[in-house]
């Protein structure tokens, strides 16, 4: 009899199916988490490719994993944990500080069809020169400060969740965030966009 | 106060009831940190232009196809094989010898066992090693021509043996046979290939030509949109042209 893995299904549940030799449960984690991985380690390493290749290895990593796996922790923080670990051995590989991909020209057909009803051309080609800007003030900051704000900011991770898996105390985690903060409202008010500098 | 962790738990709204009162009471009676926090909030707005792209993803996990020669190779057969290797090693370092004669089969080990006890070798205490394997192998030699020679004038034409003549060619006429039966099978195979090949080329091609005509209809989309933008900007400088001409015709 084949079993159905519902969407509404739990982590948790599809991690006990998955364990229990459920491939299509295990798929369906993979499913859930594929978008979420990929951009942590895109932001964190700044490449597609290598961000795609970090995003493969973790769900990859997972599986082999999955029997270690004990529920102490939540199934995404693991999965967190495991693409940073990723992210920074494939920094360490790279020995230098991840380099932002260079902003490619702007692409009319690519912009024109994100133009929403209430956004004109010019707002649209705004906020993506923003999105790089911010791109490339975040390849500046250091991996320590760059991972407290993208887990906090782009995921939304409680600050005792971030200690927890980066391993550091509550303050430290808080005092990174500020740091990188800062630094970047600089980098960003360098780069010409004052209003994120008031 | 001016303490910049509470701020930016503040910030991020992961702070307790009591710190957050606390942080409340501060802003009110300090500029800076209103300031700070104003910029703080300003520079989120920044960050959340940032996404990344999508990619399509398709990372499944699929169960492993073992190849072929897995299939067959189990444990007990490991095992097998690894008895089977165990007792020819032993066998080699034992030397056993298996003599299969009149009086059934006898099996002797040891080196020493099957030397010939002859005055040449009752001196071995003074024959090199060399020699003295030299002379042992004569020895076999001897008894294997013997052997043979027996064998030979024993041999006598019988139906028994033209028996043996006819299944021996039949069993080079078989061997022919599986030849020409796997040549068969071989063509077969490289046929089935060729044809799968076919295929999938056939479905490649189809692709890229499905993928093509969606790459002309988004261009042909996003042109229409560029068209128009720039028709109703064309329009309205037009427009704007007209004002002014219209403008400085009037008289002052």
């Amino acid at each position: 009899m084949i079993e159905t893995v519902s969407l509404a299904s739990t982590d948790e549940e599809l991690v006990a199916r998955s364990r229990g030799g459920d491939l299509e449960s295990f798929n369906q984690l993979v499913l859930r988490w594929e978008r979420p991985i990929y951009a942590l380690a895109f932001r964190v390493i700044g490449r597609e490719e290598d961000a795609r290749d970090v995003c493969q290895e973790t769900f990859l990593r997972a599986f082999r994993a999955l029997s270690g796996f004990k529920g102490q922790a939540k199934f995404s923080s693991w999965l967190y944990r495991i693409t940073l670990n990723l992210c920074r051995d494939w920094i360490r590989r790279q020995r230098r500080q991840p380099i932002a991909q260079a902003p490619e020209g702007v692409d009319l057909l690519d912009l024109a069809s994100e133009v929403t009803p209430t956004e004109s051309i010019e707002q649209l080609v705004s906020r993506r020169e923003v999105g790089r800007a911010v791109q490339r003030a975040m390849a500046v900051l250091p991996e320590e400060q760059r991972t407290a704000i993208i887990l906090k900011e782009y995921h939304g991770l409680t600050f005792q969740e971030i200690a927890d898996m980066l391993g550091c105390p509550l303050s430290t985690v808080k005092t990174r965030l500020y740091q990188g903060l800062t630094v970047l409202r600089k980098q960003l008010a360098s780069a010409g966009m004052r209003k994120y500098d008031v | 106060m001016c303490d910049n962790e509470q701020l930016v738990a503040y910030l991020y709204d992961d702070i307790s009831d009591a710190d957050r009162a606390q942080v409340d009471t501060h802003l009110r009676t300090c500029a800076t940190c209103r300031d700070e926090l104003r910029a703080l909030r300003a520079l989120r707005t920044g960050l959340a232009e940032w996404a990344p792209p999508q990619p399509d993803f398709g990372v499944r996990v699929v169960r492993d196809q073992q190849p072929s020669w897995r299939a067959w190779w189990t444990p007990a057969f490991g095992l097998a094989a690894a008895a089977v290797l165990v007792l020819a090693v032993a066998s080699a370092l034992a030397h056993v010898d298996i003599r299969y004669g009149q009086d059934g089969v006898s099996v002797r080990t040891g080196w020493s066992a099957t030397a010939p006890q002859s005055p040449a070798v009752t001196s071995a205490s003074v024959v090199s090693p060399a020699s003295d394997a030299v002379s042992q192998l004569d020895a076999r030699y001897a008894a294997l021509d013997r052997r043979l020679r027996q064998i030979e004038a024993s041999a006598q034409p019988s139906p028994v043996s033209s028996v043996r003549q006819v299944s021996a060619t039949s069993a080079r006429l078989s061997d022919t046979e599986v030849l020409r039966r796997v040549k068969d099978l071989l063509a077969q195979s490289e046929s089935r290939q060729q044809q799968e090949l076919a295929l999938r080329i056939a479905q490649v091609l189809h692709d890229v030509d499905a993928q093509r005509v969606a790459d002309l209809a988004r261009i042909q989309q996003g042109l229409g949109r560029i068209d128009a933008m720039t028709t109703a900007d064309a329009v309205a400088h037009r427009d704007l042209a007209n004002y002014i001409m219209t403008s400085s015709r009037q008289p002052k």
